[in-house]
């Protein structure tokens, strides 16, 4: 099943410039979107796919930061009645249910959608239309959610909706439910983008590619896709499965009086809730790599160590989840162990930072606001880090769980840890998304303002923890003396604020009037820089040869690639798992309404499902007739198609 | 942009392929990894929730029964040979023996459907009643919710063969069909065991 | 620990910036910069170094921790129970007597003897709370089907202040506690007041204002030691004037607060249990005149 790399090829295999032109064409009627709005809502372009994600993610930033600096203007000032306690709970419930669930996860989930198959110089996604489907599955969560939050029941329960306060007998009325499914919408939408990394980054890589060539930036993704399988089973059973169901049909999971247990919601929220931190965390340390690569001008120092981090970190996470549980009357020895966990899974994070650090030594790293940005997410992330080493310590826990130097510390791994590296990556590959460059100047004043502003936010936030100021209060006494301190942290709100302003003017004015970037604007080494910029909709024109860990910095002078897939319809080079050898060539659809009108089917079922159960009925009919669809446009027979009998021997 | 050089052809590959080397397959084993992690935690918490108990089942509530539980296993223990045929058929390319078979699967997968409405009557307790009865409909009614995918999947995929001209990939889907199939009655055994039997043990 | 985390993020944050600004490495023919075997050699001894030093750090943090777990896992004889258990937004206390005659029920201020241990056990009436005194304990969980416990001891005489430290609803915001440490006398002369009953009200206008808590729907829900006022739902007021404040350390407790409190508890805190009162001006003026009597 090998193909010919034996060197025969038949003379119509030449490449000239017109032979390049016709392929271009032919490959683009194949593979580009329906024209219009119809082409809009059936595609199945991960690109087309990945770009909507990022901006319906990003809007839910700005969403959530609003809601921040809502919550900011209420505690700027002791006893202040900018928000009553009722909107204010529903507020921090929103911002932080929409941060982790609809801005953080759904932004790396996109950024992999959309750079993955670039990186491995595959044409698609493994599978396109599920990944339509886990949009529209997250978009049916974001409209659910906020029109709730508009009509009054927004949930108001935070973002971890600990029972029994979410339950049913102290939170009547639909604002917990809203909660719970808005998790269901985007756990089947997280998991659909998992699948789709993995398979896609062990099915469809480049020839020559082996798993210990592929990029850092995608190995985090794989390792990341992997932790979302495992974690987000648990608060879809949590969710859905418990609580859901508590408060509609009268289980009795979290009921004490009928052997219910309060404490078990704890155990089956944080054994996700702490993985998922690190699903937010660990694709942006993939960004990092490129990034001080690039910008160092040197292959980064230490690959496999940093690929043992990434794998190490990933288990380490689902070993630390009672961290969250240190006040509660669980066993004392089982709390050492989480300790000492919490504690050790500094050191795979700290490795990766030591690797970046001599790589830049060994460099002469170029100040682009790229790179900047790197600069910044070590200045604060490793303060984060080290409040986290602390946070275990179950004395100290105990002093500082759910006080504000909690809220400190997660926002400075989250907003250093995490945005921080992923608007580097913005600034690094937007001009592969647009054509254009952002612009520098524009970038520096969003980067200073960035960091300067988390900083003056939180940073004060450590010494009101400790000195007391417990989280999640919609207000203090002015006695308390946390009044100024406060200020300053609102202040600091303020001034992120501007920083997102500034980024957002950068994008407007750059994205028609940037400098035009060229197809590898920083002279990178990754294959999505070998094709122009942006992409076009079949992202390679042939498929693209790989000899090393650093394609565009090989030694060749020109671009070895391999011919023969189709023009006539959508086929993909499929190779083998761990030497990506060429083995088969798949068909891939046509763009397809299927999974918006199943997603759709999906919304009625779980937001029915808060009404009635009947619904749960309905909807999962109507979805029925969706996937038959789905799979009846499956199997039209296109084409002649060449068959691998099965007992022939497989390619590993 | 450096220049574009051929350096062979992938034009002879196979487009049909099966077991691991076709996409199906890893969606497949995704979709199993998914669902098997979630029926792993859900056990976890059977058993959390047992701790919860001095008596197992509580005090007052009955044993579930065994009968329609048993039946129901052996028939989906006996389901896993028309399951096979399936995939051998479709490895063979044979497509009335595969359609034949696949219609046997269907109607095994209805009866084991209905079986499992009267095992969940079987608990003998209702799923509102205590914990230990919600963690008892919560196992049974989660398998039962894998079952329906897997029955409609494979109504589906005969119903097809009989309306239309299907593509040579329907032999492998097929074969990966029969693959759920097996992990659907397998993933059973151990729930059997925990709710039906366990209690009269522990 | 902030003293050493502080120390290591200095030395990260300079190694870096020395990187970033530091050129090194000599062109290849790739034009990508290359180091010599030695410096390579030279960077793994740094990074195998530096995660070393992670290591060792991490591990006597680990030791550290551990041995203050240990110390804080001493149980001593206890001096004092006290059953503590949290309501939707305020705490009940009870001081544990073998004989029944001799607990003391309070809400929201708890004595304690100076430089003795004393016990707490918490449970739940309603949702998770969390107690929490930040110079005399760390917090633990009020979890609703639990009986958790605690000690502490309090080394210096003060008044200290607690916040419930789990959200709990609307006004979570606005149920905190407080503990009064005194020497042993003090505190034993406090018990012995706040286990006696206080007379009826001999004052026509006193009576009267015990009277509308009878009949104004108080008693429902509040109890008054020594009357037929025995509900539990809300706070025991058989003390108030005792407290320094009322609606769980919102208020300062004096008549004003108290009338504010009571014509409009929503106003304060909304969503509270406790509804408006519909009490004429002159059945309130006798209502505040006998609660300020209940020292």
């Amino acid at each position: 099943m090998s193909p010919a790399y034996d060197g025969h090829l038949p003379a119509e295999l030449t490449l000239t410039d017109a032979a390049i032109a016709e392929d271009a064409a032919a490959l683009e009627l194949v593979w580009r979107d329906a024209p219009g709005f119809w082409g809009w809502l059936t595609t199945v372009d991960h690109k087309s796919i990945g770009k909507r994600y990022i901006i319906t993610a990003f809007l839910m930033f700005i969403a959530g930061g609003i809601e921040a600096a809502m919550m900011r203007t209420q505690l700027a000032r002791p006893e202040n009645g900018f928000l009553g306690p009722d909107l204010y709970n529903q507020i921090f419930t929103t911002h932080g249910t929409t941060m982790m669930f609809l801005f953080a996860v759904p932004m790396m989930n996109a950024m992999g959608l959309y750079f993955v198959p670039l990186m491995v110089g595959a044409r698609n996604v493994a599978f396109p239309r599920l990944n339509a489907f886990g949009y529209w599955c997250y978009l049916v969560g974001v409209v659910f959610l906020y029109v709730s939050l508009f009509v009054n029941m927004g949930p108001n329960t935070g973002w971890t909706a600990y029972v029994p306060l979410s339950g049913p007998q102290y939170s009547p009325g639909h604002r917990v439910d809203v909660w719970a499914q808005l998790v269901t919408f985007t756990e089947i939408a997280a998991l659909a983008a998992a699948v789709n990394i993995i398979v896609t980054t062990f099915k469809m890589r480049a020839p020559g590619m082996s798993l210990n060539r592929i990029p850092l930036f995608v190995w985090a993704q794989l390792v990341v896709s992997f932790m979302i399988v495992f974690a987000m089973p648990a608060v879809a059973t949590g969710s859905t499965i418990m609580l859901a169901a508590d408060r509609a049909v009268d289980t009795q999971w979290f009921n004490p009086a009928e052997g219910g247990d309060a404490l078990l919601w704890q155990h089956v929220f944080w054994f996700f809730g702490h993985p998922e931190v690190y699903i937010i965390f660990l694709p942006a340390l993939g960004m990092v790599t490129p990034i001080v690569e690039t910008f160092s001008r040197r292959r980064v120092f230490g690959y496999t160590a940093l690929v043992l981090a990434n794998i190490s970190t990933a288990f380490f996470a689902f070993g630390l989840w009672v961290h969250h549980m240190f006040a509660t009357p669980i066993p004392e020895l089982g709390q050492s162990m989480f300790t000492a966990a919490s504690m050790l899974i500094a050191i795979p994070t700290g490795v990766q930072i030591f690797c970046w650090i001599v790589t830049m030594w060994s460099g002469r790293p170029r100040l682009t606001t790229a790179m900047l940005f790197v600069l910044g997410f070590i200045f604060t992330f490793v303060i984060g880090g080290i409040t986290g080493v602390m946070l275990a310590s179950v004395s100290f826990d105990q002093q500082a769980h759910d006080t504000f130097f909690v809220v400190a510390h997660f926002h400075y791994v989250l907003l250093g840890g995490a945005v921080t590296p992923l608007m580097g990556a913005f600034y690094f590959w937007f001009p592969k998304v647009t054509g254009r460059l952002l612009d520098e100047t524009l970038g520096k004043w969003h980067f200073w303002l960035f960091v300067i502003g988390v900083n003056l936010t939180f940073f004060p936030m450590h010494i009101l923890g400790l000195d007391g100021m417990p989280r999640r209060v919609y207000t203090y006494l002015a006695p308390t003396g946390w009044g100024s301190l406060n200020l300053v942290a609102s202040i600091g709100a303020l001034v992120i604020a501007t920083s997102i302003v500034i980024f957002i003017v950068n994008v407007a004015l750059s994205y028609r009037g940037g400098e035009l970037a060229g197809a590898d604007p920083w002279h990178s080494s990754g294959l999505e820089w070998a094709t122009p910029s942006p992409a076009p909709s079949y992202n390679f024109l042939h498929t693209r040869i790989v000899g090393s860990r650093h394609p565009l910095w090989e030694p060749t002078a020109d671009a070895p690639v391999l011919v023969g897939l189709s023009m006539q319809r959508r086929e993909v080079l499929l190779t083998s798992t761990f030497d990506a050898r060429p083995d088969s060539r798949n068909h891939h659809p046509d763009p397809s309404i299927w999974p918006l009108y199943v997603a759709l089917c999906m919304g009625v079922t779980f937001i029915g499902s808060i009404f009635s159960p009947y619904f749960i009925l309905g909807g999962i009919g109507l979805a029925f007739v969706g996937l038959f669809g789905w799979a009846w446009q499956s199997s039209h027979a296109a084409g002649h198609e060449l068959i691998a009998p099965p007992d022939a021997a497989e390619v590993a | 942009m450096r220049r574009l050089r051929p350096a062979g052809s992938v034009a002879e590959l196979p487009t049909v392929t099966f077991g691991h080397r076709s996409l199906m397959w890893w969606g497949t084993l995704g979709f199993m990894t998914i669902e098997g992690w979630t029926t792993a935690l859900l056990i976890a918490c059977y058993f959390y929730l047992r701790q919860n108990f001095e008596t197992w089942p509580p005090l007052r509530t009955p044993l579930p029964s065994l009968l329609i539980p048993s039946i129901n296993l052996v028939v989906m223990l006996i389901s896993i040979v028309p399951a096979w045929l399936v995939a051998r058929a479709g490895k063979r390319l044979d497509a009335l023996p595969m359609r034949r078979w696949l219609v046997v699967s269907s109607l095994f997968g209805i009866a084991i459907l209905v079986l499992r409405w009267y095992e969940l009557w079987a608990l003998n307790v209702r799923w509102d009643t205590n914990a230990y009865g919600t963690a008892a409909w919560t196992l049974v009614g989660f398998h039962a919710t894998l079952l329906v995918l897997d029955v409609a999947d494979t109504i589906g995929l005969t119903l097809f063969l009989f309306i239309k001209r299907m593509p040579p990939k329907t032999f492998s889907d097929a074969a990966d069909n029969s693959f759920y199939w097996y992990f659907t009655v397998c993933l059973w055994i151990p729930l059997y065991l925990i709710v039906y039997v366990g209690p009269r043990i522990f | 620990m902030l003293g050493v985390g502080g120390v290591i993020w200095l030395i990260v944050i300079c190694a870096m910036i020395y990187a970033a600004r530091s050129p090194h490495g000599e062109p290849g023919e790739d034009g990508l910069l290359q180091v010599s075997d030695a410096t390579h050699h030279a960077m793994e001894r740094v990074v195998v170094g530096a995660g070393i030093v992670t290591v060792v750090v991490l591990l006597a943090f680990l030791s550290y921790d551990f041995a203050v777990g240990e110390a804080l896992a001493q149980h001593p004889n206890r001096a004092l129970t006290i059953d503590l258990v949290g309501h939707q937004w305020w705490w009940e206390a009870t001081y544990e007597d073998p004989d029944p005659s001799k607990r003391v029920t309070t809400a929201n201020e708890i004595h304690i003897p100076v430089g003795q241990p004393v016990q707490f056990k918490l449970r739940s009436a309603d949702v998770i709370h969390s107690f929490w005194v930040p110079t005399l304990n760390g917090k633990r969980d009020l979890i609703p089907g639990y009986v958790s416990s605690q000690w502490f001891t309090a080394d210096t005489a003060g008044t200290y202040r607690g916040q419930c430290a789990e959200f709990c609803g609307l006004e979570h915001a606005k149920m905190a506690l407080y503990i009064i440490a005194e020497p042993p006398a003090r505190f034993a002369a406090w018990l012995a007041a706040a286990s006696t009953d206080p007379k009826p009200p001999t004052d026509p206008t006193l009576r009267y204002g015990q009277q509308v808590f009878m009949s104004a729907n108080c008693a429902v829900c509040h109890t008054i030691g020594g009357t037929q006022a025995m509900a539990t739902v809300g706070p025991n007021l058989t003390h108030l004037k005792s407290r320094r404040t009322i609606a769980a350390g919102t208020l300062a407790n004096n008549a004003a607060n108290l009338t504010g409190w009571i014509v409009d508890p929503q106003a304060i805190k909304p969503g509270t249990l406790m509804p408006k009162s519909t009490l004429q001006p002159a059945e309130l003026q006798a209502l505040i005149a006998y609660l300020e009597t209940l020292k």
